[in-house]
């Protein structure tokens, strides 16, 4: 009995200890904050202490740009960098949401602009502040891309809009304009060789023409975009449907390029040599290059009302993640990384062009015909709206424009649906 | 006289509805292997029958230097193996309990792991990364089996109770007599005289980990550990059209394993499934 | 002492094992007794901490934004559930035990000594043993996820209360009010149904027949090279499904895939609109899901078929029933009677079969004046919904929906098809 009574006594003990737990953290958690919140203002008086290491997320197969910009920083300031590639589309932003609460994510990572403003509702990255001298070597609409509610959130790496690209075996000289190019694929087009094809079933390429007739987005508002202002069904707007469906309605465009897979059915045209010109962006380039096609790349034409394409302007940047312990020196590398002798690197090894101003009229951009061609269309286009309600905008968009091509809608009526429903997403899923 | 034409009749027409079956099932199978030995590279241009086949899609897959593809051939090979081997076993355990015990929570256990298979999971991946993540098995195979392995077991310990229970449980109360034990009834009487069974659920947990790829795309993280499912998901999600003729290449290699087991386990595995599936 | 007449032990024995091992050792079941203890104290000092913390998160999900992260919260609370109630029930056991031996003693039964209880554990304990490594696996790897979106339906996490940045709360039964009070949800969804009804029974009931038919006819005794058909026709379930689907996408592309360009066009038929009319798609996703789904069903059937008594044949055709008969007649209710339950979770799984609905053509085509694709059926247009603007709260609500349709149905189909009745089972 005795025994059993000690027994009884350690188990009362356990039990108490177990119930002491409960309210001791309500206790520590307010001072941690604090400390924090200390923290942090300290970092931004004075430079604080140097971390050991930092880790950067690259884009897949675009470590070899960074790794001469990281060695140079280690360099300088004798701080280690550490990278890993991850996929920008949907990876690094997965991974920052997972990893960046429990502490193994990066302090600094790159981003397509068109995520910030959801990445920065959802916290996970911070806000930097970088002097107006370094803002200032950055072409403008980049920066614009950057920032959200006001706030900078990044510095550019590279911008990248849809240009026009032609197989030179097949079309000589680029065309002035869609009409040159409309002769031309009526001439050309016969069902199994196309004159001009492009994913015009697609918002992001069929933007230029929308918006190059007068269509919008959301208006722009004091540097704030205004979701309640959607101009997808004002004249331009429509203009710019019938024009698109025009293509599809005369077959110029084949119907086995519209929707999901169609992308790759144009590509792979286009890779045979079956295409005399496509829309597409930077990124298409080496894959037709590797295809063995002679290609030649411009800035868009100009639309039959004499206005370039508007076409969506996608700008990466580099940014500080919100789960740093290093702001001040996740900063740097940010400025680093980006500066004139890294971009013109960059440039060099992975034909991504930065938004540097010095850098465009450099010889080395502007005697490469890809880059200039981008440089040249990036100043027309727009950059990508990057407030969280621009989710609501592709799947309905798209979805209007694929009933335009298939001929089963007419262009008004098209758009009034797509914006109907967009304004019911956005007042459902973006309340206030 | 009648009863012979009518015969004739009757086999010409069933001999022409298994050709036209046959060529409808063979056809996009031949078609994918016929791509993968065209010398193009798009989906378009791609033919049946290529007019000058090509292994340059075969060796660029297992070029080491520029591929990784060999190494998440072995990885799938591998992780799949495991699983298997994990998951017939406690497959086997649990469906042996379910069929000769009669204890508490029985019933219910049993219409749980129907319940549980018809429950769509992808809203739950976040939580299985989170517990990954917890338990330190994020990007580890020994995690992924574990999960490959918790996900086989309800259809499968289904279809071992099913097919057990045909075994007449006069065997083991015999053994009992005889004075065998628990594991020995199980392990020398049952086991052997479920091979089919246990080649069809063995068949079902190798097919899986090797042909999924949402799992294994969130619980890996380095390329080197990536299987094959991932690998060949990362190449058709940049660009199939660009690289159809190389993705049919790396389809045409996972499926022959598959197939390769299947056509030797063809002869138990019609019996086992039948059983198995039809008395539960 | 134990063959005494007085017959409390029971109550004693259950009472004092409140304190884990202490009714045992009242039974004088003292191994025992330590056992239960030292698996107490073990599991109290190892979980303490996780419960403490996993209850507390699973609660208030987190109080202070940044620091707490509401969702890991909510996981690290589940695991403490699960762990809890792990913990319960051998709790329970170790009264009900006590209770049992106290039981044992008030009607003068000798307690087994402990060699006995060692034996008595492996003969009544084996089945749970067994069951025990898998089913807990089965826990944390398919329960416990199935939990995180039970209880992720009753929070409103979304965008715009994502962590670290906000918290999520509890909002109860909110998400279930808000799906049916949604212009968005209802205008679309009847629409949406419908097809995923003709989805499930026409690509299911399509499937299943081919499979079945195929069997029967490969099964006639006279036919020759049955292995050869068999091997052919088992292919398509060898070759992964998303590989499969996109490869059929690919053939079944209006202007370059083969369906149009090389075998349509032999046959003198014009290229069909397969990708871009609602129609076309929506009967090349049945062909499809049935040339990846009648394996299953044939390689089973064939099984069936080979179990069905010869006798009743040879009765029937004494009788001189014609083929068709003996098929309505004796096969086909066998094979159905058979596979009954097999069947009916192929529905199940093509009502959700969200693979073939999104790699085939994204749902597509669109749809004048919807917001959901032609094709899509109600979880690829969830996912849509919910996963673009970031609904999770919403998107884990009605996938417990959809699940809940879909047990109750099958569950109520298991019944009729009395493949429930327990006992003669065996």
């Amino acid at each position: 009995m005795k025994k059993s009574l000690t027994l009884l006594f350690m188990l009362i003990i356990t039990a108490a200890l177990l119930v002491a737990c409960g309210p001791k953290r309500e206790e520590t958690t307010p001072t941690s904050t604090d400390e924090k919140e200390t923290e942090t203002e300290a970092e931004s008086t004075e430079e604080p202490a140097k971390p050991e290491k930092l880790v950067v997320w690259e884009d897949t197969d675009k470590s070899i740009a960074l790794e001469p910009a990281i060695a140079s920083f280690e360099k300088e300031y004798g701080i280690k960098v550490e990278f890993k590639e991850l996929g920008m589309a949907d990876k690094m932003r997965d991974q920052l949401r997972l990893d960046g609460p429990s502490g193994t994510g990066a302090d600094v990572v790159t981003l397509p602009h068109d995520q910030i403003g959801q990445v920065v509702t959802e916290g996970l990255l911070q806000e930097i502040e970088v002097s107006d001298e370094v803002l200032s070597t950055f072409s403008e609409s980049a920066v614009t891309a950057q920032k959200y509610n006001g706030k900078l959130y990044g510095l550019p790496k590279a911008t990248e809009t849809p240009v026009f690209i032609y197989n030179k075996a097949l079309m000589p000289e680029a065309p002035e304009t869609m009409d040159e190019v409309y002769t031309f694929a009526n001439d050309f087009t016969d069902g199994k060789k196309f004159g001009f094809l492009a994913k015009w079933d697609d918002f992001y390429f069929a933007h230029g023409v929308i918006a190059g007739m007068g269509g919008y987005v959301f208006q722009e508002n004091d540097g704030a975009l205004d979701r309640d202002d959607i101009g997808l069904n004002n004249e331009g707007a429509i203009a710019g449907a019938e024009y698109i469906q025009k293509w599809y309605a005369e077959g110029l465009f084949p119907k086995g390029i519209i929707g999901d897979s169609g992308g790759s059915a144009k590509d792979g045209l286009f890779n045979e040599g079956k295409v005399a010109s496509v829309m597409d962006g930077p990124w298409a380039f080496q894959g037709m290059k590797d295809a063995g096609i002679d290609i030649g790349v411009a800035a868009m034409p100009t639309l039959p009302n004499g206005e370039h394409m508007k076409t969506f302007m996608g700008v990466k940047g580099w940014h500080v993640s919100a789960f740093t312990e290093h702001k001040y020196w996740s900063t740097k590398l940010v400025e680093w990384l980006t500066n004139e002798e890294n971009a013109k690197i960059r440039f060099e090894l992975t034909q991504e062009i930065p938004p540097v101003t010095s850098l465009i009229e450099d010889p080395i951009i502007a005697d490469n015909e890809g880059a200039k061609a981008v440089a040249l269309q990036s100043q027309y286009a727009v950059p990508m709206p990057n407030i969280p309600e621009m989710a609501e905008v592709w799947g309905p968009a798209a979805s209007a424009l694929q009933t335009l091509a298939t001929g089963k809608a007419e262009p008004k009526a098209a758009m009034d649906d797509a914006l109907k429903t967009i304004q019911t997403n956005i007042e459902t899923n973006h309340p206030n | 006289m009648t009863n012979k034409t009518e015969k004739i009749i009757r086999l010409s027409v069933s001999y022409l509805i298994l050709l036209i079956a046959a060529i409808i099932v063979i056809y996009p199978l031949l078609w994918v292997l016929g791509s993968s030995f065209n010398p193009g590279q798009s989906l378009s241009g791609s033919t049946m029958f290529p007019e000058n086949p090509t292994f340059k899609h075969y060796k660029s897959l297992f070029d080491t230097e520029n591929s990784n593809y060999v190494l998440w051939y072995l990885n799938s090979m591998k992780i799949s193996l495991i699983t298997m081997v994990f998951a017939v076993l406690s497959v086997a355990v649990t469906g042996y309990a379910f069929s000769r015990y009669r204890f508490i929570g029985r019933k219910n256990g049993l219409l749980t792991f129907l319940v549980l298979q018809m429950i769509p999971n992808f809203a739950a991946l976040i939580a299985i990364f989170v517990l990954a993540q917890r338990t330190d098995l994020l990007d580890t195979h020994a995690g992924l089996i574990l999960i490959y392995v918790g996900g086989q077991i309800p259809m499968n310990t289904w279809l071992m109770k099913g097919y057990l229970d045909t075994i007449p449980k006069e065997l083991d109360e015999s053994a009992r007599m005889d004075g065998a034990g628990h594991l020995r009834i199980f392990w020398q009487i049952i086991m052997p005289l479920s091979k089919p069974i246990i080649a069809v659920v063995a068949l079902f947990s190798f097919i899986a980990p090797f042909g999924d790829f949402i799992l294994a795309r969130i619980m890996l993280r380095s390329e080197e550990k990536f299987t094959m499912g991932v690998g060949l998901y990362e190449l058709v999600s940049k660009q199939f059209g660009n690289e159809f003729t190389t993705f049919a290449a790396g389809s045409v290699l996972i499926a022959i394993p598959i197939t390769i087991l299947f056509l030797s386990f063809q002869k138990y595995f019609i019996s086992g499934l039948t059983a198995g599936g039809t008395k539960g | 002492m134990d063959s005494n007449v007085t017959t409390k032990h029971r109550k004693n024995a259950g009472f004092l094992s409140i304190i884990p091992g202490f009714g045992q050792f009242y039974n004088k079941q003292f191994v025992k007794g330590i056992i239960f203890l030292v698996l107490t104290v073990a599991f109290f000092s190892s979980f303490s901490q996780t419960l403490n913390w996993g209850f507390w998160g699973l609660i208030t999900l987190g109080e202070i934004p940044i620091l707490d992260h509401s969702i890991f919260l909510l996981i690290d609370g589940i695991i403490a559930l699960l762990v809890a109630i792990i913990g319960l029930g051998i709790y329970a056991f170790n009264i009900y035990d006590a209770y049992n031996n106290g039981k044992k003693r008030d009607e003068g039964f000798l307690l087994n000594s402990v060699r006995e209880q060692y034996h008595n554990l492996l003969d009544n304990g084996f089945p749970y043993l067994m069951i025990s490594p898998g089913f807990l696996l089965l826990i944390f790897v398919v329960i416990f996820p199935i939990i995180f979106v039970i209880l992720l339906s009753f929070t409103n996490y979304d965008l715009y209360h994502s962590p670290p940045a906000k918290l999520v709360d509890w909002v109860g039964i909110q998400n279930y009010i808000d799906i049916f009070k949604l212009d968005l949800w209802r205008s679309t969804f009847f629409g949406v149904l419908g097809w995923t009804i003709v989805w499930t029974f026409g690509a299911t009931t399509l499937q299943v027949a081919i499979g079945v038919f195929l069997a029967v006819v490969i099964n006639q005794k006279d036919l020759k090279g049955k292995a050869f058909f068999r091997t052919i026709l088992i292919l398509p379930w060898a070759v992964p499904a998303f590989v499969s689907i996109l490869i059929f996408s690919g053939m079944f592309n209006e202007s370059f895939g083969v369906i149009n360009t090389q075998i349509l066009s032999m046959l003198g038929i014009d290229a069909i609109p397969w990708m871009t009319e609602e129609m076309w798609t929506r009967l090349a996703l049945i062909l499809i899901q049935s040339w990846l789904g009648f394996p299953f069903i044939f390689a089973m059937t064939t099984g069936v078929l080979q179990s069905i008594p010869e006798e009743l044949y040879e009765a029937a055709n004494v009788d001189g029933a014609s083929i068709f008969q003996k098929f309505r007649g004796i096969t086909l209710p066998m094979v159905l009677y058979a596979t009954a339950p097999i069947l009916i979770t192929q529905y199940t799984f093509n009502f959700n079969n969200f693979n073939v609905i999104f790699l085939f053509n994204g749902g597509g085509p669109a749809i004048p004046g919807q917001n959901a694709g032609g094709t899509d059926i109600l979880i690829s247009w969830i996912y849509q919904l919910t996963m673009t603007s970031g609904q999770y709260g919403k998107a884990a609500a009605i996938t417990m929906l959809l699940s809940l349709i879909v047990i109750v149905v099958a569950l109520w189909q298991f019944k009729r098809t009395n493949s429930f009745k327990e006992e003669d089972m065996m």
